[in-house]
């Protein structure tokens, strides 16, 4: 526990746990740590080459927002009904619970870091088709289509209706749909036997 | 004999500037409120503790180890150990705000954010990042040696002891160098990216961040006030370091960033936890003294002013 000691001027100083060495040393880390946010932020590439990544991922942290959203940007998707063996939209918030009505949910997240990465998105195929079908058993699905919607932004100033989350159908053509991932025919009809055998 | 006076480098002016003594309620104040900020962040994770740190949520797969997107790969854990260091974390950082166990609980509470920031990359944040760093300097500063539990045990063990007013330096500093730092880097980083000339604030206006507050400002504020918005914010980022070390500037750049901060909390969503973050850093570093003094009600010391080192006097302890 911090003792105290009182000055002659009527000051009374919390002591540090920290003996005088130990201090500066820390003082120096801090100093380091505080420069590195820097340069990590101002494109000063001396960090990256010289720390590891976990400790460079505490570094990144102030170069928040530089660039602007050409669109904003949705992330969805489709599963292949067993039944109907047609891709429809599935809501997928329900199995991604955490923040699950903005872009810091996990489907986001996962699309955003990882929307090239086939690996990523296999394991997000798998996950989505178990959880949805334990959720729905009555609406199998096979396989899924991950999806990006670019919403055009409008010019600077121009009055807009409030944000709202709508069906993949009541977006208008203009609207682009970039197709990430789909799961495999051969994959998707295998599902759908598994799933229909007693 | 008398000894000659130390020689003054500039090795021993930093040691003393960094020494120099600050009111303690400066680190009271981050001390109680970052840790409380840090958890609201972290509750809507922590409630789903399984879908987070457990395969019953989704996991990303290890993607070799030298993945920008996967600092380091972290196997899932059992849904019982996931909620005890759920659990843990809650109870770390309550008592670290209410000053009990201050030292332990600081260091369990940094040790636990940083293992929670690289368990999952997709629930790692700005405030996620910043959280285990601060919290590791709440431990390594007395930060409990007053307003709060520890404190108030030892006073009822020893009443006739001295209540601390002052503590050294270090920390406040680390504060404050880093909030000029963080200012500065992404200043230079928005300087760099669209911020001069494209619609940066205009075209982050329009996703599922946006709350009514940012609706209506989108219809009211025309399209020249976005782009005059980025310019008064570039040159408050870029040039923090110069505003807030000059006294002059000092209270006028606590103001500008305190605005910035409740702008950017209220226009979007979830990022109102790193804005409340970034203003309780602010205020615990930069706030006037007697604006300090006045939200904890504490006295101010009577001290000659011959004894009182001009840094300690009154605004000048920033």
């Amino acid at each position: 526990m911090p003792a105290t000691k009182p000055e002659r001027d009527g000051r009374v100083m919390a002591e540090p746990w920290l003996s005088p060495r130990a201090r500066r040393i820390v003082m120096v880390l801090a100093g380091i740590y505080a420069l590195f946010v820097w340069m990590d932020a101002a494109g000063l590439n001396l960090p990256d080459r010289i720390l590891p990544l976990p400790m460079r991922f505490f570094l990144q942290e102030a170069a928040l927002f530089p660039d602007a959203a050409r669109d904003a940007i949705e992330y969805r998707a489709e599963g292949y009904r067993c039944d109907t063996g047609r891709f429809e939209e599935i809501d997928v918030r329900p199995f991604f619970p955490i923040q699950r009505d903005d872009k810091e949910s996990r489907f986001y997240r996962a699309m955003f870091f990882h929307r090239r990465q086939k690996k990523v998105l296999e394991a997000l195929d798998q996950f989505i088709v178990s959880q949805q079908n334990r959720a729905h058993p009555d609406l199998r699905i096979g396989g899924v289509m991950l999806l990006s919607l670019r919403i055009p932004i409008p010019p600077p100033g121009t009055p807009e209706g409030r944000y709202q989350r709508l069906p993949l159908t009541d977006y208008p053509q203009e609207v682009e749909r970039k197709y990430w991932y789909v799961t495999p025919p051969g994959e998707r009809t295998q599902r759908c036997e598994e799933a229909a055998a007693p | 004999m008398r000894r000659p006076p130390p020689e003054v480098t500039w090795w021993s002016r930093l040691v003393a500037w960094v020494d120099t003594p600050q009111p303690i309620e400066r680190l009271a104040l981050a001390r109680i409120v970052l840790p409380l900020v840090l958890l609201s962040f972290q509750a809507s994770r922590l409630v789903h503790a399984d879908h987070w740190l457990t395969a019953i949520g989704f996991r990303v797969p290890y993607l070799g180890g030298h993945d920008w997107r996967q600092p380091l790969y972290l196997p899932a854990l059992p849904p019982w150990l996931a909620w005890t260091i759920a659990a843990v974390t809650v109870v770390a950082g309550l008592f670290l705000s209410a000053g009990f166990l201050t030292r332990a609980s600081a260091g369990l509470f940094s040790a636990l954010l940083a293992y929670l920031a690289l368990a999952d990359r997709l629930e790692a944040f700005t405030v996620s990042k910043l959280g285990p760093m601060l919290a590791l300097a709440l431990c390594l500063s007395p930060s409990g040696a007053r307003y709060g539990l520890d404190a108030w045990l030892r006073r009822r063990r020893n009443p006739a002891a001295p209540v601390p007013t002052h503590v050294r330096g270090g920390v406040i500093r680390f504060f404050q160098v880093f909030l000029c730092a963080m200012y500065s880097g992404a200043g230079i980083a928005k300087l760099r990216g669209d911020w001069l000339g494209g619609d940066v604030l205009w075209s982050h206006l329009h996703d599922n961040y946006q709350t009514w507050i940012s609706w209506a400002l989108g219809r009211a504020v025309p399209g020249w006030g976005w782009q005059g918005l980025q310019y008064v914010s570039l040159t408050f980022e870029t040039l923090a370091p110069i505003w807030f070390a000059l006294r002059w500037t000092r209270p006028y750049a606590v103001i500008a960033g305190l605005g910035m901060h409740a702008l950017i909390g209220l226009m979007f969503g979830p990022v109102i936890w790193f804005a409340m973050l970034m203003s309780t850093l602010l205020l615990a570093g930069y706030l006037p003294e007697r604006w300090l003094r006045r939200l904890f009600r504490a006295a101010p010391i009577a001290v000659s002013p011959a004894l009182t080192p001009k840094t300690t006097s009154g605004r000048g302890s920033g």
